[in-house]
Order: C-alpha cells, then sequence, then structure tokens
C-alpha cells in the first residue's frame, strides 16, 4: 500500500494497493455501521417522534417538540446542573493531584514502580465495584465516614445521610470518580514529563531559576499538549457520567434531584417509556459533547504549533 | 532528574497518598471476610472479627458463579482479540495509505467516542436480535468490540505512525505484501499501544453491565457484573458477599494488569499524546 | 503473484470468519434443561433430563421470565421438573431477571422493541393491566380450556387483577400481602411482651424503641414508594381513587389519608422510624434481623430470607395494628402468570399455566414462602404455618388500583410521601398535589 502517483486504476494497483485497504478497513467499518451509526440513526429518528415502541410504524412526528421539552423540563436542568458541577469538580481535582502525583513519582526515588502500579489499581476497578464500595462508605447509618466525622474527629454531631440531600451526594460522588480516575491522570502525566528534556532544567538552573520558576516556565508549558488531551478525555467522561450515579442515587432519589444527564434519560426511555423523549435527551449530550470537543481541539491545535 | 522536593517530603507525600488510595479497597477486602452482622457493627471494624471465610464459599459454589466467571472470562477473551485485530487492520490503513475523503473517514470513526452508550442500546438490541445474536456471547462480543473500536483505532494510529517507514519500504522492495508488512513489521514493533488496547478492551469487555443485561435471556450465559448486582438484592444488601464477588471478579484484573503493565506505561508514552 | 495468493488468503480467511460467526448464532438457542443444570436438591428423583431422550418425539419449547429470588428458583426447579417429566414433549425454557423491578421491565421494554417477547411471564399484578392495555397479551379467558375451572378454584381479588376491559389477560400465581414483623427479643428487653394491637399503640411502642444516636429505631419502612406506606395507610381508612376509578379528589386527599400520612410523618420527624426510606441506610430486613428496627412491615418470603441470612432469627409476625375505626388492613401483593400474543406454542403455553396453577405446583412453591391462590389449599397441612396470619390478614387486605397507569400513579404518591418527609410541603397540600396528577393519568 504505497503512495501511488499515476491515477491509472490498473488491475495490479486494485489488487495490490485498492483492495488491500478496503479489505482492511471492512471488518472495523462494518461493525462500525452495523453497531455504532445505523443505531444511531435509529435513536436520531425516534427523538422527532413520540415513538411507539411496540408498533412503531404508529409513531406520530413531533419534530422538535422532544428538544424543546427538554429544554423546559426542570428534571433535565437539574441533571445538566448536576453533571456540570460533578464535571468542574472532578476534572480539576484531577487534574491538579494528578500533575502533583506525577510531579511526585518523576523524582529519582526507589520504589516509583510500585508507587506507580499503586495508584493506578483504582482505575483499573469497575464502576460497578467503586460505586458499591463508596456507598458502603457512606452509609447513613452504619458508614465509615459518617463514623469517622462523628465519633472519631467529632466535626459532625449526627450522622449525614450522604445521598438523600441534592448538595451533599456531591462529595461522595465527585470523592469516588476523583479517587478511580487519579492514577490514570499520573501516568498521562508522567508520559508528558518524561518527554521533557532534562537540559532544559539543567541550562535553567544554571541560569538561577529556582523550582518554581523551573515548573511555570519549562514544565507546564511543555505539558500542554497533555493537558488539552486531559482535560477533553476528563471532561467528556465527566459529561457522560452514568454508572455511579445510576447505582448509587437509585434514580435520581430523591424527587429526581440527584440526577446525571444520562440518568434521568435513562428513566425517561425505560420507566417511563417515553421513547422519542429519551432520544432526545441523549442527543442534546452529544451535541453538548461535540460541541466542547471541537472547542477543545481546536485549543490543542493551537498549542500543536510548538 | 530534577528535585523540587528533598526525598523525604517526596515519600511522605507519596505515602500518604498510598493510604488514601489504598484504604478504601483495604475495608472492601475487610468486609469480605466479615458476617453478616458484623458489616453493620457500629464501630465499624477495619478487621473483620470473627474473621470468616463463608462470603467467599457461598458465592463460589451458588447461583452458579463459577458459570458467570467463565462467560466473562470467554467474552472478555473474543472482545480483546477481536478489537485487537479490527482496530490495527483499521489504524494500520489511517496511518500509511493516503486516499481521498481519508480524514473524513477518520472523524466519522472518532465520533464513536463522544456517543454515550446508554442512548444506543434499544436500537443496538434491535439490530442484535436481526442478526439472530440475542442471547449469545457474540452479541456481546460484536457490540464490545464496536464501542471500542473509535478510542483504540485512534491509539494505535499513533502508535503505527510512529514506526519508521524505512523497515516498510525495505519489505515493499522485496516483494512483501502489505498483510506480511502488517504482521511482521508494524506489529512486533508496536507492542506497547497494543498492550495498551488489550488493558482498555479486557476492563471494558470485563465490567459492562447494560448491555449484558439486555442482551443475555439465559441465566447460564450471563457475565460476572450481573452476578455483583444480584448479590445487591432489593431488601438485602448482602455486603459481604458483594465485596466477596468483586474480589473474586478483580483477580483477572489484578493479573492482566501486572503482566502488561510494564509495557504498559510505555505504551501509554507513545499513544497517549498523538493529537 | 504473491500478492494476489496473500489477498485471496485474506478474503477467504475473512469469509470463514464469517461463515463461523453465523454458524455461531444460529447453533446457540441451549435447550436449557434446568432440570439437570442444577444439582438436584433434597434428592428429588424427577431429573431425568428429557431433552436427552431420542429425537423422535417433537420437542417444543416454552420460554418463561420471572423474577424470583434465590431460593424461590431453586425451589422451581423442581416444578419444571415435575411438569417436563409429565410432559415430555415439552421443555421449559425458564429466565430469571433480578428482583429490581428495573431489570424485569427493561427487558420487557427491549423485547417490545424486537417483538421478542417469552410464550409467558410471571409478573407483578400490578402491571398486568399495563401489558394488556398495551396489547401484547393473550386474553384467557374464552381461549384455556380449563379458564373457567381455575378461576373458580382461585380466590377472587387476586383473580381481579387480571381483569382488562372485559377480558382476563392471566391466571393470578400467588398471592401475598404484608403484615407486622416485631423482634420479640428488643420488645421484651423493653419490658412489653406483646405486639402493639392498634396504630395510636403502634407510634407509642415505635417511639419508645427507639434510640435515634445509636441508629436504633422502633419501626422503618422499605422506601417511599407505595407499597412500603400501603399496609398503615389502608389500616388507617386511606383510599387513593373511588372505586369507579374516575377521581382521586377527595380520597389521595381525604381526611384518612392524610392522617395516615401525617402519622408517618410524625414518627419520622421525631426519630421513631428509621430515615433508611430516603436511601443510604440499612435495609429494612438486615436492620430488623440485626435488633437495629425493632418493627417493619413486610412478606411471608421473610421466613426463608432469614433462614439464610440470620438462621437463629425468629420472625414474630402479628397483625396490622387497627386504624381508628377498630379494622386492620393491609395491602394486596402478588403475582400474575401471562401468555403473550406473540407465544409459539400457545397450546403447550397454556398446558404450562395450567400446570402452574394445580395444587401440586402451588404446594411446592409454598414450602419457600409463595401464598398460593387456589382457595382449596387455605388449610391444606402442607402449607407452611407462618401462612395462617397471613390468610388471616388477606380477608381485610386491600388491591391496589387496577389500571394500566398505575405505576406512574406510585410515582405520584411516592414523590409526594418524599416532599412530605424532606418537609418541602404540608401533607394535605403535598397530596392535594398527588391528586392533580393522578386525576391527570386516569383520563
Amino acid at each position: 500500500m504505497r503512495a501511488q502517483s499515476k491515477h491509472q486504476l490498473t488491475s495490479q494497483r486494485f489488487f495490490h494497493d485498492v483492495l488491500p485497504t478496503i479489505i482492511f478497513l471492512l471488518p472495523g467499518f462494518g461493525l462500525f455501521f452495523l453497531f455504532m451509526l445505523g443505531p444511531m440513526g435509529y435513536s436520531l429518528r425516534m427523538s422527532f417522534y413520540n415513538w411507539n415502541l411496540a408498533n412503531p410504524e404508529m409513531s406520530t412526528w413531533v419534530g422538535f417538540d422532544n428538544y424543546i421539552k427538554a429544554l423546559n423540563d426542570p428534571v433535565f436542568r437539574h441533571a445538566v446542573l448536576n453533571t456540570l458541577i460533578y464535571t468542574i469538580i472532578t476534572v480539576s481535582v484531577q487534574m491538579v493531584l494528578g500533575l502533583c502525583v506525577a510531579v511526585l513519582l518523576n523524582q529519582q526515588i526507589r520504589g516509583r514502580a510500585f508507587f506507580r502500579v499503586s495508584y493506578y489499581f483504582p482505575v483499573i476497578t469497575s464502576w460497578v465495584i467503586v460505586s458499591v464500595l463508596f456507598e458502603y462508605l457512606f452509609n447513613g447509618q452504619v458508614g465509615l465516614v459518617n463514623y469517622v466525622l462523628k465519633d472519631v474527629l467529632h466535626i459532625t454531631t449526627t450522622n449525614l445521610r450522604w445521598f438523600i440531600d441534592d448538595r451533599l451526594f456531591f462529595v461522595p460522588m465527585t470523592l469516588l470518580a476523583i479517587w478511580k480516575g487519579v492514577g490514570w491522570t499520573t501516568i498521562i502525566y508522567l508520559a508528558g514529563l518524561q518527554a521533557i528534556p532534562a537540559e532544559l532544567y539543567e541550562a535553567a538552573t544554571v541560569d538561577g531559576a529556582n523550582g518554581w520558576q523551573r515548573f511555570r516556565f519549562i514544565t507546564l508549558p511543555l505539558l500542554r499538549t497533555t493537558l488539552v488531551y486531559l482535560l477533553i478525555v476528563l471532561v467528556i467522561g465527566g459529561l457522560n457520567a452514568y454508572v455511579s450515579f445510576f447505582l448509587i442515587t437509585n434514580g435520581g432519589n430523591p424527587l429526581d434531584r440527584t440526577h446525571s444527564i444520562l440518568t434521568w434519560m435513562y428513566k425517561v426511555t425505560f420507566l417511563k417509556r417515553d421513547f422519542g423523549y429519551g432520544a432526545a435527551i441523549s442527543y442534546w449530550l452529544t451535541l453538548f459533547v461535540f460541541l466542547i470537543s471541537l472547542l477543545q481541539l481546536k485549543l490543542l491545535q493551537k498549542t500543536a504549533d510548538y | 532528574m530534577r528535585k523540587f522536593f528533598s526525598n523525604g517530603w517526596t515519600y511522605f507525600f507519596l505515602l500518604i497518598g498510598l493510604a488514601v488510595v489504598w484504604l478504601p479497597l483495604w475495608y472492601m477486602l475487610a468486609t469480605s471476610f466479615k458476617t453478616q452482622s458484623a458489616i453493620f457493627e457500629v464501630p465499624p471494624r477495619l478487621w473483620p472479627n470473627p474473621f470468616t471465610i463463608q462470603n467467599y464459599v457461598d458465592v463460589l459454589t451458588t447461583n452458579h458463579f463459577d458459570r458467570y466467571f467463565f462467560n466473562s472470562v470467554k467474552v472478555a477473551a473474543g472482545t480483546v482479540t477481536l478489537t485487537l485485530l479490527v482496530s490495527s487492520m483499521l489504524a494500520y490503513v489511517f496511518a500509511r495509505v493516503k486516499f481521498r475523503g481519508r480524514d473524513t473517514l477518520f472523524s466519522i470513526l472518532l465520533l464513536g467516542m463522544m456517543v454515550p452508550p446508554v442512548m444506543l442500546i434499544i436500537p443496538q438490541f434491535i439490530v442484535a436480535s436481526w442478526l439472530s445474536l440475542f442471547n449469545n456471547h457474540w452479541g456481546l462480543i460484536l457490540v464490545y468490540t464496536t464501542m471500542n473500536i473509535s478510542m483504540q483505532t485512534f491509539l494505535l494510529r499513533g502508535v503505527f505512525e510512529l514506526v519508521p517507514r524505512d523497515l516498510e519500504e525495505a519489505a515493499f522492495i522485496d516483494g512483501a505484501d502489505s498483510w506480511t508488512v502488517f504482521l511482521r513489521i508494524i506489529l512486533p514493533l508496536s507492542k506497547p499501544g497494543l498492550a495498551v488496547v488489550i488493558i482498555n478492551s479486557f476492563l471494558y469487555s470485563w465490567e459492562e453491565f447494560a448491555w449484558a443485561q439486555i442482551l443475555i435471556r439465559e441465566e447460564s450465559l450471563r457475565t460476572l457484573p450481573i452476578a455483583i448486582a444480584n448479590y445487591q438484592g432489593e431488601h438485602l444488601t448482602e455486603w459481604g458477599h458483594v465485596f466477596a464477588a468483586t474480589m473474586i471478579a478483580l483477580i483477572p484484573v489484578i493479573l492482566i494488569y501486572l503482566i502488561f503493565q510494564r509495557n504498559f506505561v510505555q505504551g501509554i508514552a507513545t499513544t497517549g499524546l498523538k493529537g | 503473484m504473491k500478492s494476489q495468493k496473500s489477498i485471496l488468503k485474506l478474503v477467504s480467511a475473512i469469509i470463514t470468519l464469517a461463515v463461523f460467526l453465523t454458524a455461531c448464532a444460529s447453533a446457540t438457542t441451549p435447550v436449557a434443561d434446568h432440570a439437570t443444570q442444577q444439582p438436584a436438591a433434597n434428592g428429588s428423583t424427577a431429573t431425568e433430563a428429557p431433552a436427552q431422550s431420542p429425537a423422535s418425539i417433537a420437542k417444543v419449547t416454552v420460554t418463561y421470565w420471572h423474577s424470583m429470588s434465590n431460593p424461590e428458583t431453586e425451589q422451581f426447579n423442581k416444578v419444571i421438573a415435575a411438569f417436563e417429566a409429565a410432559n415430555p414433549d415439552i421443555t421449559i425454557e425458564s429466565t430469571r431477571y433480578a428482583s429490581d423491578d428495573n431489570s424485569f421491565q427493561n427487558a420487557m421494554v427491549t423485547a417490545m422493541s424486537s417483538k421478542t417477547f417469552p410464550d409467558a411471564a410471571r409478573m407483578d399484578i400490578a402491571w398486568v393491566s399495563q401489558y394488556a392495555a398495551d396489547g401484547v397479551l393473550m386474553p384467557l379467558d374464552g381461549q384455556m380450556s380449563d379458564f373457567n375451572a381455575i378461576s373458580k378454584a382461585v380466590f377472587p381479588g387476586p383473580l381481579s387483577t387480571n381483569f382488562y376491559q372485559g377480558h382476563y389477560y392471566g391466571l393470578p400465581l400467588d398471592t401475598n400481602t404484608q403484615v407486622l414483623l416485631w423482634n420479640k427479643q428488643v420488645f421484651q428487653a423493653a419490658g412489653i411482651n406483646e405486639p402493639p394491637k392498634t396504630l395510636t399503640e403502634f407510634a407509642d411502642v415505635a417511639c419508645k424503641l427507639s434510640d435515634k444516636n445509636k441508629e436504633i429505631y422502633g419501626y422503618a419502612q422499605g422506601g417511599t414508594y407505595f407499597w412500603a406506606s400501603a399496609p398503615i395507610f389502608y389500616a388507617m381508612g386511606g383510599k387513593i381513587v373511588d372505586d369507579k376509578q374516575t377521581t382521586a379528589t377527595g380520597y389521595i386527599n381525604g381526611p384518612q389519608s392524610v392522617a395516615a400520612f401525617t402519622m408517618l410523618k410524625s414518627l419520622y420527624d421525631k426519630g421513631c422510624m428509621s430515615p433508611n426510606l430516603l436511601g443510604g441506610g440499612i435495609a429494612t430486613d438486615a436492620g430488623h434481623g440485626e435488633g437495629k428496627y425493632a418493627m417493619i412491615i413486610d412478606g411471608p418470603w421473610m421466613v426463608d430470607k432469614y433462614k439464610s441470612m440470620y438462621p437463629d432469627f425468629q420472625t414474630n409476625f402479628a397483625l396490622i395494628p387497627t386504624g381508628p375505626d377498630g379494622t386492620t388492613s393491609s395491602v394486596v401483593g402478588g403475582e400474575d402468570v401471562v401468555i403473550f400474543n406473540s407465544a409459539k406454542n400457545k397450546e403447550a403455553t397454556m398446558k404450562w399455566l395450567s400446570y402452574l396453577m394445580s395444587p401440586d405446583a402451588q404446594r411446592i412453591m409454598a414450602e419457600v414462602g409463595i401464598m398460593p391462590t387456589l382457595a382449596g389449599l387455605q388449610n391444606d397441612p402442607a402449607l407452611p404455618p407462618y401462612f395462617g396470619i397471613f390468610m388471616e390478614q388477606l380477608k381485610t387486605a386491600q388491591a391496589r388500583v387496577p389500571h394500566p397507569k398505575w405505576s406512574q400513579m406510585d410515582d405520584a404518591i411516592n414523590q409526594a410521601y418524599q416532599r412530605i418527609l424532606l418537609g418541602e410541603q404540608p401533607v394535605q397540600a403535598s397530596l392535594d398535589q398527588a391528586a392533580e396528577e393522578i386525576n391527570a393519568l386516569l383520563k
């Protein structure tokens, strides 16, 4: 498969270059069309109808009504707010903490590998496992956290009901995500840090720069690609929060106030059986994610000119 | 390497962080050895007393846990293999072949990373049953692979682009075909990247819940996450059993991680940063 | 040329893969013979695998969905085995879904989208009218030969849950209700020897046995869904809608309903009722078994549940305490068995239903706490002794609203209750809102 300058489609060219290309692309795109694009299209179609699942041909066209319904839906708006707050908190903390740990791990210390492996461990556990674990830790009656806060540190006088308060619940939810994700950001940062040539630092030290100045003027700028990449991936992940919210808030309990965008979509689709509306909600999210990714990619383009 | 802090402080902070990371895991492990009554005791203990392995015994011997475990292994193996194959083939084309519309095609592929999987469940189910794939592990494998294609192809393209072209050129001149070049040159030189793909696709398959729950009807074909969720019954939360099951489910994860982790960090370095 | 050869190799490899794929897919319709897959419990011998009989018998498979608990599912295999032994040409393929509403309803949704319903299913009585309204269930009256015989043999209340617009869309498989469970040890430690007889006593005792600071409560509810409050609600004389299901005004927000929720709210505020019902706490069964919740209200399945979780625990049942007018009441629960319109072998499926409704099958399931709907079995010696109190309570228990949109009405009451507990709306206003929402659903 070499780049060809001739444009004639000889039979040799076909068998030599074009056919292999097609064959290499076929399985992947086959699967992709079948299980991704096809269903996406179907879902998009559903969003423009008052979709009747049992008898699709009886669905009635409603145009953009479902989309507008979402904007006027107080639960949806609250879910968006929850998801945004969650994303902002988890992304910023992970990015800062991850960098700190990476900087620490970048030193020549013994046991680096051990620390690296350990810090990464929560990343490989599943969301199901971590959610169940944090549910137990933050249990409103016998959880370890409450015990420590009330009986050991005496910071609180009563057991806090973490999961039924629409503000308190952010604590376990964000801690969960941060605990699970920091290891991953650390590893990515580490890779980025290790790509910075040591001579730059040496030169700077010779010029009299101290630790902080070295960090600000060498490390951070050269980490920019890493930073943008992390930002994109973490934000997409945050906006798509689902499993932990699903398992812990038990459907936005109470009063649909602790939903993420996707758990509300789930409830609308599977429990209220309003399929068109559910599809519209998911497309709002997709659009949002798409726009944010575009924005961040533009940022990346700018910084790639280093 | 430069030092920001003296070694003492470094160790200090790292160790604190380590404790924070390990404490919940330890608590989970400890709870898996507690009796049902001990689980709700106040004050909660960090070490079970009395110590019991009954939870593990129960999990392993009842409700076909072993079968769910085996099913998960089977599906994971299939997913990893297929994902490796398919995404590396795609990545090779995107890394090496220039043709019109290539970038557009690649962008379409990237779309896959932006879609929340949950929204696709119903239409995917319709497609799967149309292909007679429902109640079938291949239905899981194919969908899991599809959900992974975008990310893994993106990763591998970055890896492949880094492979020096002269080796390929030499091979072509010697009369090798694309398939041989792919197998004998590109892949072996991209092992770290492939390791990342293996870990990613394995993890995805091992812990996926929603699709497995919906597609697999036959109980003997179900996968692990369902087993763990089952222990969280509606009325009684059998935490001891849940955590015992969790621990058992973590063993292959730990194994794969330890086997590949040396390649892993290297792999991240070469794949994570390509735009 | 070398390259062409290898391309052909590749193409044939892909074709082989595709063939393999489809072959795999079509071959995997497992003959789920649960009789042989499960280890035979209690030496039950009727586990010969009919599936291994010679291919000369044309085998028919009936698919059946349910969401029974673990011990119930184990027991159910005996029922399947017995049926298959008596009907060697029929295989039952039973699929179990987790007991939470999500799994089963989810599966129903996806089945609907791809038209892959099971042949028959065991579902909560509250859902039958919904699926009947969707048009996916087969009316059994007039189709099943022994329908009339069976319907005369069952309790009329449970049977009525299958009725929708002139037809019966299912048969009542089992029934149940909730009664008071009281922890004798906790009671006696406080010097009380008898469970409360009236709801006023109940409220007193609940508070007496509570110690908020130690997370010990006199009473706990499983959640804020209607099923949890229903027994007390009905015992206080509360009603949701009128008998003709035309309006909720004056019923769900009527004086007795308001009184019921006011009582519950005051128990919650005073720390006499556990806050777990809003989520994130200790579940009622664990709490009761541990002695943290002196009283809970639950069903006959608790006996078997406690057998495995707290083997030393002794369950004590009592009738729901009486309301202001001196009568007790509770809520009727249970499951119906239905047949879907899309069933391939209606004859075989109906045979399966008949068997499930037979005294034999119902006796087998009674052993694990599933109460029969056949009136004739009422005093059957094979029934566990603790059924007695449930049968007694069933005499005064009331059904929830048999309406296709019941789950949304449940939601309305659920949310009203949450607003009440969280102090966001006074009881009357909250129930007024629920009444409005239910009225909209009744149209």
